[in-house]
């Protein structure tokens, strides 16, 4: 067993910890507090460092590494922005992933090479209001009209919604099959007539990624644009969240990273009764419960990834690390808000952002029940 | 095709915490994260520009160290070198600079570079004399703590940078070696396609038992943390006043 590093995954972490430091981390309070999505710092930049195509390989616009690379990625720009990280994981593997792993050669060359390159901006549009984890109540519809398909409903949630330029999305095709057989995947670009962008949400935490709803009113779009086959949107969907995943639990276990780090370092400057506060034992044994979680969560979420980057199954351990991650990031940023005590509850520092980054992990890409009941059920089947 | 090399060295994160070896002559080397020296980031990318001016040119980056710094040649290699040397020596940390300089000497003097950069000093031992001896052990002009530079059909033009800020302008004709020091340039990142790229690149080892070196000059002695002693500097006066000494700290240390 070997839980080295390749050189490879160092120089990358240290690449991107060094730009994260250096680019993302002065202006993530500010962008919190005005919501403001800045799609130079947080795409751009990130394609200029070919971190928009990590997992694709190079005939597809990609830079052929793997899942694990992906996740420290993720990871390391969630330490200091999960806005950030988060944008990057619904544009990799939500948006573009699934056109790579269903898309026809004509698509990929359209539509990944593009997203891949970072020219184009990806997103995942399957949650409705009445569809969030139960997928198979997708209401949006999708009609054959000659050479087109006709899409008409909204979709809710959507992360880069807005402002990617790419979305996949999930519409019921058939009406008289089973709930989860009529569903279809489709491929819909910004600016297509009757696509119109509804409420941008105002959201407690991620508030730096723009959150959108998607209306789609008679939208017309070509039947080349089928992803996958008729009926198969619901299969692609669940293969495309087991992907996503690996990039949510990463984001959960960059942002305990960087709570962390900031309780620690205050734990040493703060100072009551004439010593730091951690030479308290309540707030040592804090710290110390706080290392060892994230260590736990970083096994799971590195070995998920290792196991998808080695074409071995992953859905159970992504769904796992995502949970546990999960629970770990809400756990260790209300402990840092805890050790920083009533300075954490001030926006003056960065660990009540990271406690507000936090909860929505807890939540998306399949809520931790969800993931509960799908692992325990996978136990006593 | 002009040759260029550039001579790095890994050095451990300085945001380490260290702690003396047990022979109290180095630090201890477990647990720690290891980095490119800074100052050779410098000199890596403006080596790195140096060749895209060129246009035809081949840059050599040459490390020397145990097995792990192959990792920080392969930044250089991410960065734009086009080929990694790796001197295999596991007691590079004892030798003293004349050593290691004699080492870079042997293998550069076979080779014709047009140029080789360093950096100024490393950021662990700090001596900032291995640039300088490689020159003088080649018999090429050295120009150190470059700020500015500047290449032209063999000749090189360059800025200094003196004591209290101010700057010498020099100029030589190559071959020569030349020292980077920091605002020289702003090192690229290595990007990841850059990085999947150099695992392709050649890396060669060379064992450094077969090469004769001097006999060392210097010897460490003994190494200490410094004596532990109030950090914070109060300064006193009205707001201009304080103002002006602030202002006259940081420039002192830039």
């Amino acid at each position: 067993m070997d839980f080295a590093l390749h050189d490879e995954h160092k120089l990358m972490r240290d690449m991107v910890r060094d730009f994260a430091e250096t680019e993302v981390r002065p202006s993530a309070a500010e962008r919190d507090e005005s919501e403001r999505f800045d799609r130079h710092l947080m795409f751009e930049r990130l394609a200029e460092l070919g971190l928009t195509g990590i997992i694709f390989p190079e005939e597809y616009g990609g830079a052929g590494a793997d899942y694990l690379s992906y996740a420290i990625a993720v990871e390391e720009l969630s330490r200091v922005c999960a806005s950030t990280g988060v944008t990057l994981s619904a544009h990799l593997s939500l948006g573009a992933n699934p056109l790579y792993l269903f898309g026809s050669e004509d698509q990929k060359q359209r539509f990944l090479v593009p997203l891949a390159r970072g020219e184009t901006l990806g997103a995942f549009a399957l949650t409705e209001s009445g569809a969030g984890s139960d997928a198979g109540g997708t209401r949006t519809t999708a009609v054959r009209n000659g050479d087109s398909w006709i899409l008409n409903g909204s979709k809710n949630f959507i992360t880069n919604g807005g402002d990617a330029d790419t979305y996949i999305v999930l519409a019921r095709s058939d009406g008289s099959a089973e709930k989860h057989r009529g569903i279809s995947a489709f491929i819909v670009e910004k600016g297509t007539d009757g696509f119109h962008f509804g409420k941008k949400e105002r959201k407690l935490g991620i508030r730096s990624s723009p959150t959108m709803e998607l209306v789609f009113d008679n939208c017309r779009i070509p039947a080349c644009n089928l992803l996958g086959e008729e009926g198969q949107g619901f299969k692609i969907a669940m293969i495309t969240l087991d992907g996503g995943r690996i990039g949510i639990a990463a984001q959960a276990l960059g942002i305990a990273q960087g709570a962390f780090e900031a309780a620690v370092n205050y734990a040493k400057e703060r100072k009551q009764f004439d010593q730091p506060i951690h030479q308290f034992q309540g707030v040592l044994f804090k710290l110390a419960d706080m290392a060892t979680q994230i260590e736990a969560a970083r096994l799971l979420v590195y070995q998920a990834a290792w196991r998808a980057g080695n074409g071995l199954s992953f859905a159970q351990q992504a769904a796992m690390a995502k949970m546990y991650a999960a629970d770990v990031a809400m756990q260790v940023t209300t402990e840092a808000v805890q050790v920083f005590g009533g300075y954490g509850y001030t926006r003056d520092f960065p660990v009540e952002r990271m406690m507000r980054d936090a909860k929505i992990t807890q939540i998306y890409e399949g809520t931790n029940e969800i993931h509960r009941l799908v692992i325990g059920s996978s136990l006593v089947r | 095709m002009k040759k260029l090399l550039v001579c790095i060295k890994q050095v451990p994160d300085m945001e380490s915490r260290f702690k003396v070896n047990t022979d109290g002559t180095w630090y201890e080397e477990t647990d720690l994260a290891w980095r490119m020296n800074e100052y050779d980031e410098y000199a890596v990318e403006q080596a790195v520009q140096l060749k895209e001016q060129l246009g035809e040119a081949e840059l050599t980056v040459l490390c020397i160290g145990p097995d792990r710094v192959k990792e920080t040649i392969k930044k250089a290699l991410a960065m734009g070198a086009d080929r990694g040397v790796h001197m295999t020596d596991n007691e590079s940390h004892l030798r003293d600079p004349l050593a290691i300089a004699s080492m870079i000497a042997d293998f550069a003097r076979q080779q014709d570079f047009e140029l080789i950069f360093t950096g100024m000093q490393s950021q662990d031992r700090g001596s900032a004399q291995v640039g300088v001896l490689v020159a003088e052990l080649l018999g090429i002009p050295a120009l150190t703590t470059l700020v500015e530079f500047a290449y032209d059909q063999g000749t090189i033009t360059a800025k200094r940078e003196l004591e209290g800020g101010s700057r010498a302008l020099v100029s030589c004709s190559t071959p020569a070696l030349v020292t980077c020091q920091l605002g020289l340039n702003r090192p690229r990142y290595p990007t990841l396609p850059n990085i999947m790229k150099a695992k392709k690149k050649e890396l060669a080892s060379l064992p450094v038992t077969d090469l004769k070196l001097p006999p060392a000059q210097l010897k460490t002695a003994a190494m200490a943390p410094p004596p532990k002693r109030g950090s914070a500097r109060i300064l006193e006066g009205d707001t201009g006043d304080v103002a002006a000494q602030l202002a006259a700290v940081i420039k002192e240390k830039m």
